[in-house]
């Protein structure tokens, strides 16, 4: 029993480790982030058939393979990125600028990918050769506004007198952008892209992360921001001075007007009251003028004679009559009535 | 050898054969501790906790199988199954431009390189920009759930793209730059900032959408947008105080108008009511001379000769006592010779 058992034992035993290594040599695991490449001495299989569909394994999970005979190559099955280093470039119009780009790739086509370049190493490195090479060629044939602004570019009145520039700068503002930067970027990746599906490679998509002027052309663009700025800064200034004094001249001048208005107003209403007066009195004294200049100089009389006054009075005077005489004859001729009533 | 009975009770098996084992010592310890062993790294392997904030993607042999949420949930163990936690309530940030020191307490804000801020305007001048994205690993909104454990938030989230912050962190900076590069620096400096946020944060949307890995951007804030340096910052500084400058200026003279226009019109008001005044005055005056003038003429009408003698005597009356000097002279005389000086004289108002 004991022996027996003792086999048994052992063979179960041995035949599990068996089971296991089996099991592991005729399958392999793919895990949802690879895809494979299955080879059968170096080349992959169903080639005879030209059939390569056998060869490509992207369903992750267990999958069997024939042990030894057959290599499984992995790769990853995922969304891959490709960042370029930043590059010093040239655009149309001669401005130097940094431009850093940013791409993700996917390796869609594993057995072509794998006869061509073989990991991943080597494809960054083709990535940036073809990236590289084909943002240069675009960015060297396109002006940078065209690079910056998008379609439906477009600029209000308003804005464009906040921004003072020179003649020539304002024509740049308002220019319609050809391109764009999203047809642009999509051009450069759908060129780049042709080139790289040779290589099993889809270029999903290529992006400007950053651009920016190159360090000594950025001090200059502040110099000239700040600048213009400071245009802007007069402008305002001197729009305030200009207003200021128009209201100022305007309101003087309004003065001007009341008051000469005023004046005249003054002066006519004078004058009416004058003539009135003037009627009143002719009026009246019209109708003894005689009376009215008699009196109306005793009244100067005894305004104008006084203190300082030296009278000359002739003895004929009138009031001297009594002194003279006591019955001088009246004004008109006759006799006083006290000498009438005497004879 | 006498064939025996297969009685196989595996009670006696194990004890027999125990016995057997420990009386083997040294080899039956081993094969004792390989068995145990076994039995614990099955065990342990047979299940796995999720967190409350998490999900767990499980894969068999690699192939995801389900998603599960948050508890104690069993597996089959030695490694064929995996467990992948995710954690999909968490809001996770990224930051550009600048970086959040201790973020327990009061935010720090760090200044960081100037190459993730600055950026070209449409107007091709230079700003920088502060902002953050905050996004969940969770399917864009309205989206039904997925039948396929594959195509759930958390396992696109593991399996779709390799570099997931990286990759969310390149097109933040490329929809961000694309969006301000097509604003003037104004613009983005001042009034359209939240316009800015909104754009960048629906095209975030549409982009990770495309890529299928399972995230969703709940916000884009701007921290910051100002021009790049210091001297720069001035100059815009200096552009708002001349604008209020210019505000002040014109304030100034509108109140100089405010005062001095009422002020004239006051004046005008005044001038021409002291001409009606005068107006009423001087007609008034002359009604009344006027009136007296015919009062007095009625009655000298009645009695011409007398009246006008009165009237006469009544001024010499008045006038001849004050007078300076007075002489009379002889109407006879040619050269005039004071024959009679009242001055010194004492008068005979004085005598009364």
């Amino acid at each position: 029993m004991q022996r027996s058992m003792q086999v048994k034992l052992a063979a179960i035993g041995i035949g599990l480790v068996v089971l296991l290594l089996g099991f592991w040599l005729c399958t392999f695991r793919l895990n949802e982030t690879e895809q494979a490449v299955i080879t059968a001495f170096g080349k992959p299989i169903g080639e005879k058939a030209n059939d390569h569909r056998e060869a490509i394994v992207k369903q992750a999970g267990l999958h069997f393979k024939l042990p030894f005979i057959r290599e499984v190559h992995r790769f990853d099955k995922r969304v891959l990125a490709w960042d370029g280093t930043s590059q010093d470039m040239v655009t149309a119009e001669q401005k130097n600028i940094t431009i850093d780009t940013t791409a993700r790739w996917r390796i869609e086509d594993p057995l072509t990918f794998y006869r061509s370049l073989g990991n991943e190493e080597r494809a960054q490195s083709r990535l940036d050769d073809v990236l590289h090479e084909q943002v240069q060629t675009t960015i060297a044939s396109t002006d940078l506004t065209e690079i910056v602004r998008s379609k439906g570019w477009e600029i209000e009145e308003e804005d464009l007198k906040q921004v003072v520039r020179p003649e020539g700068k304002g024509k740049q503002l308002e220019q319609q952008v050809q391109t764009g930067r999203k047809e642009l970027v999509e051009n450069m990746r759908s060129e780049a892209a042709k080139t790289l599906q040779d290589f099993g490679v889809t270029l999903l998509d290529l992006r400007i992360k950053r651009i920016n002027y190159v360090d000594q052309v950025q001090q200059r663009v502040f110099e000239r921001m700040i600048s213009e700025r400071q245009r802007i800064a007069t402008k305002f200034r001197q729009e305030g001075k200009e207003q200021a004094q128009r209201i100022r001249a305007e309101a003087d001048r309004e003065v001007s007007e009341i008051k000469a208005d005023a004046r005249r107003e003054s002066e006519v209403i004078r004058g009416e009251a004058d003539a009135k007066a003037t009627k009143v009195y002719n009026a009246a004294y019209g109708k003894a003028p005689d009376f009215y200049a008699f009196m109306r100089t005793l009244e100067s009389y005894q305004k104008a004679l006084g203190k300082e006054s030296v009278l000359m009075l002739s003895t004929d005077s009138d009031y001297f009559r009594y002194l003279r005489d006591v019955e001088p004859k009246q004004d008109d001729g006759t006799a006083s009535p006290s000498a009438a009533s005497n004879e | 050898m006498a064939p025996k009975d297969f009685d196989f009770d595996i009670g006696e098996f194990i004890r027999h054969h125990l016995a057997r084992l420990t009386r083997r010592a040294r080899g039956g310890l081993i094969v004792l501790a390989v068995v145990v062993l076994v039995l614990l790294i099955g065990a342990l392997s047979s299940y796995y906790t999720v967190p409350a904030d998490s999900q767990a993607v499980v894969k068999r042999f690699g192939e995801v199988v389900a998603v599960t949420g948050p508890g104690l949930h069993f597996k089959i163990p030695f490694g064929i199954d995996t467990a992948e936690t995710v954690a999909v309530t968490r809001v996770r940030k990224e930051e550009f431009g600048y970086r959040t020191v201790q973020a327990q307490r009061k935010s720090q804000f760090q200044q960081q390189q100037d190459d993730e801020s600055q950026m070209l305007t449409g107007d091709l001048n230079v700003i920088e920009v502060e902002w953050a994205v905050q996004y969940r690993v969770a399917r864009p909104e309205g989206q039904a759930n997925p039948t396929d454990p594959a195509d759930t938030a958390a396992a696109r989230w593991l399996h779709a793209v390799r570099n997931q912050q990286d990759t969310i962190r390149d097109i933040s900076e490329a929809v961000m730059r694309r969006v301000i590069g097509n604003r003037l620096a104004v613009e983005a400096l001042t009034r359209e900032r939240a316009k800015v946020q909104q754009q960048v944060k629906a095209e975030m949307r549409r982009v990770l959408e495309d890529y299928e890995m399972g995230v969703y951007i709940t916000a884009v804030n701007l921290q910051q947008v100002r021009p790049p340096t210091r001297e720069v910052r001035a100059a815009y500084n200096e552009v708002n105080e001349a604008q209020q400058q210019r505000e002040q200026l014109i304030n100034e003279a509108k109140s100089y108008r405010n005062e001095v226009v009422p002020q004239a019109r006051g004046k005008a008001a005044q001038i021409v009511a002291q001409a009606k005044g005068y107006q009423a005055e001087r007609v008034n005056a002359a009604k009344g001379e006027a009136s007296r003038f015919e009062a007095l003429l009625t009655e000298y009408r009645q009695a011409e000769s007398i009246t006008r003698r009165r009237m006469y005597l009544e001024m010499i009356d008045q006038v001849m006592p004050t007078l300076g000097k007075l002489y009379v002279m002889d109407s006879n005389q040619a050269t005039p010779l004071p024959l009679l000086n009242l001055d010194g004289v004492p008068s005979l108002k004085d005598n009364r």
